[in-house]
């Protein structure tokens, strides 16, 4: 499992488009889980709905997970999303 | 756009031709189904111009390009891969392509003729019922309510070539508005009405062909084969420009050249071979009725329905004029009475012994108005779609027309047959009776026991292919978005409780498919897949029992997770998450139980139009992935709060 911290800085936080282009990030990698986690709470990438239920904002830092398949290129992959859109 | 070269591109991008199963277009998207997904690179068919967004969904490969395209690159598509198209139409279509072309025309027609029933129907009764009226009360004539009701009773029959257009345009796959031009400048009122032009009416010469001919100005009231003719000319030659004129000159330039050259093609060649065939049918019924001992009437009473399938019965009124004026016998009547009520009997036959409720449905009102006189429906909407019935019409009306001119039965007036001709007939009232009784009894005899086809019996079980272009063509227009794919609309009959999900509108407005949400994210399903409403009214209400999953600080968007487990996410308008909450107001929050109609959140319209922001709402079903299959299931079009827009299948 790899894991990392990411503080957001979109002024809007994960709001639904980020959200959507998120999990399709994370559907890029076959048998890799990605989960998003604030607090307590967590949530799939892949699911839409629950990752918008984290209520993610602008200066929030969540940890992400990355389990399975090719953790390191989903890690990068999902590094360089977040740094690029949020 | 080069329509052929995306096509071929898309096909290469595909996997080729050996890797394609079936293809079907819909508003805006190629729907594939290909054998081997691996062969498919997405990157590529991506990058194709013309393409602008690729994914999969329920075994589909979808492919958006657009409006007012799809169909062209799907034209090219198809030419190219050498399939056939798998939507409803051409898998009924190429059930029929079996049939020999005499029985496919039969078909078309019977097609045609369905969905306008209904209006033949009530002005065929009513014309029926006022006939005979006023021939039994004569001074009835002079009430103005009589006037009106004259007025309702023939205005389907004297625009019926209209109602034909429109329908044949449907059913030959062009713009039915043209269709309906057509129809117009047949029957315009600056020509001459055919009926008065049997009676006797001056007509000029429009036109000469080169010399060749002249063109009367005849109009082509009562008329179905030349219209149905005109209209098919009109579609082939509408989807051919539609193929070749550049997209943007398209709008203007193929109504424009379509209604131009179909009509005048239509009067100038098509009407006058009518025309010429009308008059040679005229003379040959007039000499047949000469034959004597009943011969010629038996053989003019099997003819009679054939000569109303081609339009030219409303000849006829002027042999019987002729007749009236000669010796004040009609003896034309009788037999027009005799192929009449048959045809109206068969159809009562099929009406009664069928178990398919749309058939029934509809044979019965034809048959009675083929009683009073007016028999396309029957011999259209019923007889002729199933062969057999029409035939044993005919022989109906055969024996019933030799009956009645062996006992010298003649009328005293022309105008109405039937039930109400007995009016007419006062001086051989038996003689009349057994000529209508014979060919009805004859004709239902026949039509009952060897008329109609099973698959007509059972209820259509075997899917016989006319019963179902009729249900599709009477029900309704066929949903411009619905994927007419065969895999998903015939692999799930069995709709058991939990296997599928009707979704309510959270908003009033006008719905629209997501795919034409300017905006590529939300149209290109990413979010995932649903429907979208240009909203009406600020408001945006629960679609069903459920919870809030999450309402954004902006208020701009709510998820909601049904009780069923569909999550639904409802985004009023496209990237006013830039508006902060301003003109936004949220009545719940995350966590909260919400009952189907509850008002959630209200916004400004205008709010949002003034921040410079489009109002386009999707509403989308978050867990796409959950389910097989995620469709919109309601026409693009006005709707109110709670319509059901969407279908969830698991």
């Amino acid at each position: 499992m790899k894991q990392f911290e990411y503080t957001i800085k979109d002024p809007v936080g994960i709001h639904a488009r980020p959200a959507g282009l998120l999990g399709k990030k994370a559907k890029e990698f076959e048998g890799t889980v990605v989960t998003i986690e604030k607090g307590d709470k967590s949530a799939a990438a892949t699911k839409l709905m629950a990752l918008m239920g984290l209520g993610v904002k602008c200066g929030d830092t969540v940890t992400i997970k990355i389990e399975g398949g090719d953790e390191d290129a989903a890690a990068a992959a999902i590094e360089a999303f977040l740094n690029e859109n949020l | 756009m080069d329509y052929r070269k995306c096509a071929s591109e898309i096909l290469a991008g595909i996997g080729g031709k050996g890797n394609l199963v079936s293809a079907a277009h819909c508003a805006t998207r190629l729907r594939l189904v290909i054998a081997d997904n691996s062969k498919m690179s997405k990157d590529t068919v991506e990058n194709i111009d013309g393409v602008k967004g690729v994914f999969e969904s329920a075994g589909q490969i979808q492919i958006i390009i657009g409006t007012g395209t799809v169909n062209k690159v799907y034209d090219e598509f198809i030419d190219l891969a050498g399939v056939q198209a798998m939507s409803k139409e051409d898998v009924k279509q190429a059930a029929a392509s079996k049939a020999p072309v005499w029985k496919r025309i039969l078909k078309t027609l019977g097609d045609i003729f369905v969905p306008i029933i209904p209006a033949i129907v009530a002005t065929g009764l009513l014309n029926g019922l006022l006939g005979g009226l006023s021939r039994a009360f004569p001074s009835i004539t002079d009430h103005y309510i009589y006037a009106l009701l004259d007025m309702f009773s023939n205005a389907a029959l004297t625009f019926l070539p209209i109602l034909i257009a429109v329908s044949a345009a449907k059913i030959f796959r062009g713009n039915v508005y043209l269709g309906a031009v057509i129809g117009m400048i047949m029957i315009h009122p600056s020509l001459v009405n055919a009926w008065t032009v049997a009676s006797g009416a001056e007509t000029s010469t429009l036109w000469s062909w080169f010399g060749l001919w002249n063109i009367q100005n005849t109009g082509y009231q009562g008329h179905v084969i030349p219209v149905v003719i005109a209209v098919w000319l009109m579609c082939k030659l509408e989807n051919w420009l539609h193929k070749h004129v550049p997209e943007m000159i398209d709008l203007f330039v193929t109504p424009l050249v379509t209604v131009l050259v179909t009509g005048f093609f239509t009067l100038t060649v098509i009407g006058p071979i009518f025309a010429q065939l009308e008059s040679w049918v005229l003379m040959g019924a007039q000499w047949l009725i000469t034959i004597p001992f009943g011969i010629g009437a038996f053989l003019m009473g099997a003819a009679y329905a054939p000569t109303v399938v081609a339009g030219v019965h409303h000849m006829y009124n002027a042999i019987e004029a002729s007749m009236i004026a000669n010796n004040g016998q009609n003896i034309w009547m009788p037999i027009a009475t005799a192929a009449n009520v048959a045809q109206g009997a068969a159809a009562l036959a099929v009406a009664l012994k069928t178990k398919n409720k749309k058939i029934k449905s509809m044979a019965l009102p034809a048959s009675l108005s083929a009683f009073l006189g007016i028999t396309e429906p029957a011999i259209f909407g019923v007889n002729v779609r199933f062969v057999r019935p029409f035939i044993a019409g005919m022989i109906g009306g055969a024996v019933g027309a030799a009956a009645g001119s062996i006992m010298n039965v003649y009328a005293t007036a022309y105008g109405v047959t039937g039930v109400f001709g007995f009016l007419i007939t006062m001086d051989c009232t038996v003689g009349y009776l057994i000529d209508f009784v014979l060919a009805a009894g004859v004709a239902f005899a026949v039509s009952w026991f060897m008329g109609i086809p099973e698959e007509a019996e059972n209820g259509g079980k075997k899917a016989e292919p006319a019963l179902a272009v009729a249900a599709a063509s009477a029900g309704d227009a066929p949903a411009p978005v619905a994927p007419a794919q065969a895999p998903a609309a015939c692999d799930a009959p069995a709709k058991n409780e939990a296997s599928e999900f009707i979704i309510a509108s959270p908003v009033k407005g006008k719905l629209i498919a997501l795919e034409d949400v300017p905006d590529e994210t939300f149209a290109q399903g990413i979010l995932g897949q649903g429907a979208a409403v240009i909203p009406s009214e600020g408001k945006v209400v629960a679609p069903a029992d459920g919870e809030i999953s999450s309402i954004f600080d902006t208020k701009h968007a709510v998820g909601i997770t049904l009780e069923n487990g569909v999550e639904i996410l409802v985004h009023v308008g496209i990237n006013t998450v830039e508006m902060k909450g301003n003109g936004f107001e949220a009545f719940v929050k995350e966590g909260d139980k919400v009952k189907k109609g509850q008002k959630l959140v209200e916004f400004s319209i205008d709010k949002i139009k003034e921040a410079g922001y489009k109002t386009e709402t999707p509403v989308i079903i978050t867990n796409t992935d959950d389910y097989a299959s995620v469709e919109k299931i309601a026409d693009d079009g006005d709707i109110d709060a709670l319509t059901d827009i969407i279908k969830v299948s698991k």
